[in-house]
């Protein structure tokens, strides 16, 4: 029980310190961050498949997209990071409205999705999930991981040498 | 006798022409190998006159044998055509000699001779029109070896008789599927629609050879162009006969012509226009040859008014004319002949007085041109009397159109035979002397032919042209003076006013060659002359520019779809391009927009196909 | 023995990574090339069974499900051919040794990651290898580090970012809906219950994911840039392989193993194919950029294997299955050409250059021939793919997708002429006097793709029975 409520604390500040940062990195490594901790809460509600999947895409590829991704643009100073949020605040000021709206439809719209929920798989810890079940993917995860860093590698090496 | 005796008509003349290219150095030897092939050919029609034979042997299929068929009218075609294919071959023998392309004359002529030979004998239709385009082939030839505008001319004649080839050849698949065979002697349709516009087609194809308006325009042009022993053998007498030998044909044995039938009055008038179109002309030529060619033109009106009739009197009055006309025409013309050859021209401003220098040549022209006018006692009177007898029976208006045909033809005959042979010499032709006797011998003989056909008219009417008819006459003969003295009376009185027409017409003008400038420059008929002499009325002519506009339509359409091709899509592919282009700005929100938008699209579809 | 293609190329990236820097950096070029090659020549000899035989220790440790069909064994083939060439031309045309090393490794890397997609019978793994795929691609593509190669790499990221998440939720909703994520069971369980509203999303997200990788017109914005930008091996790559395993051969795999071929399927396959081939003909046509032109080719030439695949037959699969080997073998041929001409002359733009046939005969040569292929012109091997393709068309009916897709040919061939006219025939421009052919590097595969491209197209009445119609199934 203490565990949960442990675990809901570093949820919430992990999504806290993803949002709040500036770098953009390290905004990246919080997001992951959280997808970890999501993933814990997950194995907690006795839903491994969805841990697994949560761990692989959340934590391990996007976060490898975001890294790549970032690692090719060009960090903004502290002025432009204001004048940037400034102008966002702006621009997206109906983005909060507009979710409210969405969210108001969809409750009303009755969704009939004739859904084959897989049983709870208790017995399985997530070790066995991921070896027995997802061997391909775990491997295909260590891949995308070192070309992940290979390709940090590389750009970065060409940026810091300009 | 051995049945293949009638390959030789076609066989000999033909191999000799072949010689007669082959040898064309030798002047002497190609000479001789022509006349002596005319000479035989003429045997041989004379062996084979009277006779009845049938060849016969399958060769491709399809019904399409290689028949032949001799009975008296072919036999009698033959028989004319190889006279005059003698005669004239004497007569070039001294009249082409220092021209130019004797062999290939020599060559054509005989070549000539040969596919009509063929083309008459013929019993199938494919047989027949394999002769008949032959022919077409030696008359471009024979055409295009004259002088430096006989190409043209060439030209002319045979994309006409190309055509109204075409329009044979379309009809005699008509006719063939129409009657379920190709053998002409087994031919015996009901005019029907089908059959109807059968015979149209094949009429055209025969009054086209024969040279009837609208297919004459080439005629007056050859006249001038081609050499002249062409005009005396070709236009006037064998493509005559043949022409009207197979309208003759159609009309009788192919179809069941009678006089009630409307193509009945479609022949005579094609006949009778082309007798006053073609005379309208003549009257006003002032060339001795090109006048002639009109008469050729004029006179074939009167074979396809007579044949039209469908009425046994016309027909062997047209038949008769045929023959008449073949005679005195091809005379005409070899005494045009003499004039130019021992004149140097035909021109007739330049002529004048060749009377008493030639007087043979003169007497043979007086008989011909009488018998041409129809005078008393010459052939061309008996046979015209008969078509005029006919024309009566069928129709006031018809005979009336015949008469002033007739009254025109004696006065141009009476002032080109002023011109040329009376009056004044001009200084240029003091020197001429009578024509050589080889040239002569022809004339005299044609003309001969006329007084003795004339006199003792029973004696083709009977032995020649009756039988034709057979059955069909019922015993009535024709032979002798015509039986309606009206008529008689009334020729002779458009004769007489014929005379006093020219007498007239020179004391008006004071020359023989003017005699008849009064009609040419009447009020309204001034007017289409001129534009008749710069061949504004000439079908060949209407149908170039026809085709020149054609042409250029097509030229403009070809363009039109070009720029279809070359231009509009290859601009609208480059504009779309274009538009693509800019719909690639770099713009991420719009590419991402876009997508988005397309995504939707692609669910809407999605759920549209279940 | 299907695991050896994905474990090989990559233990080996991991051992030429070993801290022995200096052997390995000479040695990494060497093993790309060694290693597509052999993978090529291990495809031609072995059949299916032989993929599907388990492979001592390893085939027990691995339990991986792979499968090697002839698509598969087709692709596999493909992916061989153009990473040999690609390596070739990438060791002839990248200079420095440590860029060298950089772009070998990644080729390797790819190659397990493209021999993944291929073999794996599973729709989240599949995901996972795309997603390789594309991380790889990103690296590649920014591979020049300057500012118009980070711009492509960045359209790229960015939509295939949005790619993965259509993927993403559609293999969740598939996964929810069926319980599984393996082909065959999704296939039972879709072919058992009737289209509901949550399968139709599923499969939509799915396709337009994949629609997006493939750059399927209007789907196409990240394509020109990232194929012109990259460097020309790059170029070669990506036009050749990588784009066509990702998201062409991704989409004829999932719509025929796990959609069945449904007849709103199809029809959506049709009118995107048909969109796809004409917007990306006409795109070309005012292209000045030598490679941006063949990227829009590439765009068009996609489209006739979606409008394939969506007559819906097997017929249609197979000639589908055909245009994408051919497009791999003379694609990538136009890009080594456009490489070859790039290195010579130093510029992309074709109305530059003119005349090169005259110092450049084997590059001017194959371009002839990559381009007749490429427009469908008889006896080269993209006649018969066409031919095929139309066939395939016409006897389901779709008159009018058979006649877009004979009219778009005229169109390719028309850029391929225009393109042929600007950059090879014509008189030399003084610029230009004194280029010469470019290296053994660049000719050979131009010389061996011409080849294939060549003999294809004469032997295809052999091929056609023995190869190409068993792939329809």
């Amino acid at each position: 029980m203490h565990l949960n409520y442990i675990v809901l604390v570093a949820l919430v500040l992990a999504a806290l310190w993803t949002v709040m940062t500036r770098s953009l990195i390290r905004a990246a490594i919080g997001l992951a961050a959280t997808s970890a901790i999501l993933t814990i809460i997950m194995f907690r509600l006795n839903s491994p498949l969805a841990a697994v999947f949560e761990l692989s895409v959340c934590a391990g590829l996007i976060s490898v997209l975001f890294v790549s991704t970032i690692s090719l643009t060009q960090p903004l100073t502290k002025e432009e990071v204001l004048a940037h949020m400034k102008e966002r605040l702006g621009r997206f000021w109906f983005l909060p409205f507009l979710v409210v709206a969405i969210g108001l439809i969809l409750s009303f719209i009755q969704f009939k999705f004739n859904l084959k929920l897989p049983a709870p798989e208790v017995e399985k810890d997530v070790r066995a999930v991921l070896w027995n079940l997802r061997q391909l993917d775990l491997l295909g995860q260590i891949i995308i991981l070192i070309t992940g860093v290979f390709g940090v590698v590389i750009l970065f090496r060409e940026r810091l040498r300009k | 006798m051995n049945i293949k005796i009638l390959f030789l008509p076609i066989l000999l003349p033909f191999l000799a022409g072949i010689l007669c290219i082959l040898g064309r150095k030798q002047r002497i030897f190609t000479e001789g190998i022509s006349l002596i092939a005319a000479a035989v050919n003429l045997f041989i029609a004379f062996v084979l006159f009277g006779k009845n034979l049938n060849f016969n042997l399958p060769w491709l299929g399809f019904g399409i044998d290689v028949s032949f068929r001799l009975y008296h009218f072919s036999a009698f075609i033959i028989l004319a055509a190889a006279g005059f294919g003698f005669l004239v071959t004497l007569y070039s023998l001294f009249f082409m000699r220092a021209k130019e392309h004797l062999g290939q004359f020599y060559a054509y002529l005989l070549i000539s001779l040969a596919f009509i030979n063929g083309a008459v004998l013929a019993d199938n239709l494919v047989v027949l029109l394999f002769f008949w385009e032959g022919l077409l082939m030696s008359l471009f030839g024979m055409i295009a070896i004259g002088n430096k505008n006989a190409f043209k001319t060439a030209t002319k004649a045979f994309v006409i008789n190309g055509v109204t080839d075409l329009c044979m050849m379309i009809g005699i698949v008509l006719t063939a599927h129409l009657a379920g065979t190709l053998t002409i002697s087994k031919i015996n349709l009901p005019l029907g629609l089908g059959a109807s516009l059968a015979f149209i087609l094949l009429m055209i194809g025969a009054i086209s050879k024969a040279g009837s308006m609208p297919f004459h325009s080439w005629i007056p042009d050859a006249a001038t162009d081609a050499p002249l022993p062409f005009m005396a053998l070709i236009p006037a007498a064998l493509e005559k006969l043949l022409g009207i030998y197979f309208l003759a044909r159609i009309s009788l044995d192919m179809f069941q012509l009678t006089h009630e039938s409307w193509l009945s009055v479609l022949l005579m008038t094609v006949g009778v226009i082309t007798i006053l179109l073609a005379v309208m002309m003549a009257l006003v030529q002032k060339d001795y040859k090109r006048l002639l060619s009109y008469h050729a033109i004029s006179q074939v009106g009167y074979m396809i008014l007579g044949i039209g009739t469908a009425i046994p009197v016309g027909i062997i009055g047209g038949l008769f004319h045929m023959i008449n006309h073949a005679m005195y025409k091809s005379c005409l013309f070899l005494t045009g002949g003499s004039v130019e050859k021992q004149a140097g021209t035909t021109n007739l401003e330049k002529l004048g007085g060749l009377g008493i220098k030639m007087p043979v040549t003169l007497i043979c022209f007086v008989i011909t041109a009488a018998s041409i006018s129809g005078v008393w006692p010459f052939n061309g009177f008996f046979s015209k009397e008969l078509v005029y007898d006919a024309a009566l029976e069928r129709g006031l208006l018809f005979y009336l159109c015949a008469i002033a045909g007739s009254f025109f033809t004696a006065a141009s005959f009476l002032k080109l035979g002023h011109a040329a042979f009376f009056g004044k010499a001009s200084s240029e032709n003091k020197q001429v002397k009578e024509a050589p006797l080889g040239m002569l011998v022809p004339m005299i003989v044609i003309a001969a032919g006329c007084i003795i056909f004339g006199v003792f008219n029973s004696l083709p009417l009977k032995h020649l042209i009756e039988p034709i008819l057979g059955a069909k006459l019922n015993g009535h003969h024709f032979a002798g003076m015509p039986g309606n003295i009206k008529l008689i009376i009334i020729s002779v009185i458009v004769l007489v006013a014929a005379i006093v027409n020219h007498i007239f017409g020179v004391l008006m003008k004071g020359s023989g060659l003017k005699a008849l400038d009064y009609i040419r420059y009447a009020p309204i008929l001034s007017g289409i002359y001129n534009k008749a002499e710069k061949r504004f009325f000439d079908p060949y002519e209407i149908g170039l520019k026809v085709v020149n506009l054609v042409s250029a339509l097509s030229w403009k359409i070809d363009r039109g779809v070009d720029w279809v091709y070359e231009k509009f899509s290859v601009k609208t592919v480059y504009a779309l391009s274009m538009q693509i282009r800019n719909l690639q700005n770099g713009n991420y929100s719009l590419y991402l927009g876009l997508s988005i938008v397309s995504a939707a699209l692609v669910f809407l579809l999605f759920f549209a196909g279940l | 023995m299907s695991h050896l293609l994905i474990l090989v190329p990559f233990c080996c990236v991991i051992i030429l990574n070993l801290p022995i820097r200096k052997v390995m950096r000479s040695l990494a070029p060497v093993a790309a090339i060694v290693l597509s090659l052999l993978q090529v020549l291990m495809v031609l000899c072995f059949d299916c069974h032989f993929w599907q035989t388990k492979f001592g220790i390893i085939g027990t440790f691995f339990k991986f499900n792979l499968v090697a069909d002839k698509l598969a064994i087709l692709m596999l083939l493909c992916i061989g051919i153009v990473s040999f060439v690609t390596a070739v031309i990438g060791r002839a045309l990248i200079k420095e040794r440590k860029e060298r090393f950089d772009f070998a490794s990644l080729i390797l890397i790819s190659l397990s990651a493209l021999n993944g997609i291929v073999l794996v019978r599973d729709i989240f793994s599949l995901y996972v290898f795309l997603e390789i795929a594309a991380v790889i691609s990103f690296i590649l593509i920014a591979f020049k580090t300057n500012i118009l190669a980070y711009e492509g790499a960045f359209k790229y990221i960015i939509f295939s970012a949005v790619a993965s998440i259509f993927l993403l939720c559609g293999t969740a909703l598939l996964l929810i809906t069926s319980g599984s994520t393996d082909f065959s069971q999704i296939n039972a369980s879709l072919t058992a219950q009737a289209f509901s509203p949550s399968i139709v999303l599923a499969v939509g997200l799915f396709l337009v994911g994949l629609f997006i990788k493939a750059g399927v017109v209007p789907f196409h914005w990240w394509l020109p840039d990232a194929y012109s930008e990259a460097p020309s091996p790059v170029s070669v790559y990506l036009a050749g392989i990588v784009t066509k395993a990702v998201g062409v051969y991704a989409l004829i795999r999932v719509a025929v193993s796990v959609f069945g071929m449904h007849k709103s399927i199809c029809a959506v396959f049709l009118l995107l194919g048909a969109i796809t081939i004409v917007a990306g003909a006409i795109a070309a046509i005012t292209q000045s950029d030598f490679k941006r032109m063949l990227s829009y080719s590439s765009i068009s030439q996609v489209g006739y294997i979606i409008l394939a695949l969506g007559s819906g037959t097997s017929l249609g699969v197979a000639a589908a299955c055909f245009h994408l080997f051919n497009h791999a073998i003379f694609k990538s041929l136009l890009f080594v050409n456009a490489a070859a001409v790039e290195q010579q002359t130093g510029t992309r733009d074709m109305d530059r250059v003119c005349g090169l046939s005259q110092r450049m005969p084997v590059t001017g040569l194959t371009s002839v021939l990559g381009s007749l292929s490429c427009a469908g012109i008889p006896p080269l091997a993209g006649f018969w793919s066409k031919l095929l393709i139309v066939i395939a068309l016409l006897s389901t009916g779709h008159f009018v997708y058979a006649a877009v897709a004979v009219l778009a040919s005229i169109i390719t061939l028309g850029y391929f002429l225009v393109m042929q006219r600007k950059v090879f025939f014509g008189k030399i421009s003084e610029e230009f006097i004194n280029i010469k052919e470019a290296g053994l590097g660049i000719v050979v595969p131009e010389i061996i793709l011409a080849a294939i491209t060549v003999g294809v197209g004469i032997f295809f009445p052999v091929i056609l029975n023995r190869f190409i119609l068993p792939l329809g199934g």
